[in-house]
């Protein structure tokens, strides 16, 4: 247990270094000493999977994480939102390459679509917005103070290592697996497979994949209809409702004069001899 | 223990990416004072959440834990509409993103 507490604690003096806006050579030091605590996060977690588990492709596994957790540090230090933004975009790529190496193809693909593709870009919308950075006198483009400074990042900091050495803790003590689930998994999908392809006339297997090896989003999308159809529903009931909500949270009230309403009703205006760029101005 | 499976290294890495992510998060909720940025940080503790689904998911050999980040990437998409309606409502009646614009309500 106590090895979680050292990782987390080297980790957490780093991000402290990173979030503090002082002198740019404290910062970089303080991002090199938070590396190494990750680091060291991920190599006692490599410790407690066997020596046999580890795979060719762990290497690549390790990169991909190291830049998740960089871009997540840039999200919360960055000075500039739209920058943010952007890091965060590279958390979501690394993110889904992670689910892409433990066969998840289907929602590694989603989430670059929905997160990066329609999420981020609604943030990037409101940013630019709500927000015109400050220019100094020379018009040099600079960040609001309330992005710049953070707020308490000690006691910030404090609490997320505890967090972040009793999420360390838990991991080791995730229980080891019978090694038969997994087959069982597969079998129960592939019957479902079976089942739907009988049922269903036009659902073919894909091309070039055998029929006892079903790909990832076959399975996802028939255990997500067959297992969880009442969440299906609800799901959709949550984005109605947020739709509707976002409609009313964000509708301007516009008073219209006389003439505008008359217009609006489809009636002609009173008033013919105005200028077009002055009537738009009421 | 023969019969028993080790996590293998693929999944701890996702395990500790996670924590590392849900950490980074909070930590970024509690320090940052833009509006917008602490609801970016709301989404990079869902972001911990499903690679932790994900994990597990491929550790039992479970497509539930896929199935379940298809809801939360539902749920997040909900919550982006209306946390950026509520902050582009915010806004307009202080022209500021600052959330110390709005101290006076938990006083």
């Amino acid at each position: 247990m106590t090895p979680w507490y050292l990782a987390a604690a080297i980790a957490a003096a780093g991000l402290v270094m990173v979030l503090r806006p002082g002198r740019a050579a404290l910062r970089r030091a303080g991002a090199v000493i938070g590396l190494a605590g990750f680091a060291l996060l991920m190599g006692f977690g490599l410790r407690l999977a066997g020596a046999s588990a580890t795979s060719a492709s762990t290497p690549l596994a390790l990169a991909v994480a190291t830049v998740g957790v960089i871009g997540a540090v840039r999200v919360i230090t960055h000075p500039r939102p739209v920058f943010a933004a952007i890091y965060f975009v590279l958390t979501v790529i690394a993110a889904a390459a992670i689910f892409l190496m433990l066969e998840a193809e289907f929602l590694a693909f989603a989430l670059v679509i929905v997160y990066a593709g329609a999420i981020l870009i609604t943030y990037m919308f409101v940013l630019m917005l709500a927000h015109q950075s400050p220019e100094d006198e020379i018009g040099r483009i600079g960040a609001e103070d309330y992005d710049r400074v953070p707020r308490e990042p000690f006691v910030a900091v404090f609490l997320g290592f505890f967090l972040l050495a009793a999420l360390g803790s838990v991991i080791e003590r995730v229980p080891p697996m019978a090694a038969d689930a997994a087959p069982s998994a597969t079998i129960r999908a592939t019957d479902n497979l079976v089942q739907a392809q009988q049922r269903l006339p036009g659902m073919q297997a894909g091309e070039g994949t055998p029929a006892d090896q079903p790909d990832n989003v076959h399975v996802v999308g028939l255990d997500l209809v067959a297992r969880y159809p009442a969440s299906l529903e609800l799901a959709g009931v949550i984005l109605l409702m947020a739709m509707f909500g976002a409609v009313v949270l964000a509708r301007r009230q516009i008073e219209l004069g006389e003439d505008d309403r008359r217009k609006a009703a489809g009636m002609g205006g009173m008033v013919l001899d105005l200028p077009e760029n002055e009537r738009g101005g009421a | 223990m023969s019969e028993l499976a080790q996590p293998s290294a693929g999944v701890v890495i996702a395990l500790v990416l996670s924590a590392a992510l849900f950490t980074i998060g909070l930590v970024g909720f509690l320090v940052r004072r833009n509006m917008i940025l602490m609801f970016l940080c709301t989404e990079l503790m869902l972001q911990a959440a499903a690679i932790a689904f994900i994990a597990f998911g491929k550790m039992r050999g479970d497509v539930g834990g896929q199935v379940f980040v298809i809801f939360i990437l539902t749920v997040a998409a909900a919550e982006a509409a209306l946390a950026l309606g509520l902050v582009v409502l915010l806004y307009r009646r202080r022209e500021t993103l600052s959330a110390e614009a709005w101290q006076e309500l938990h006083e």
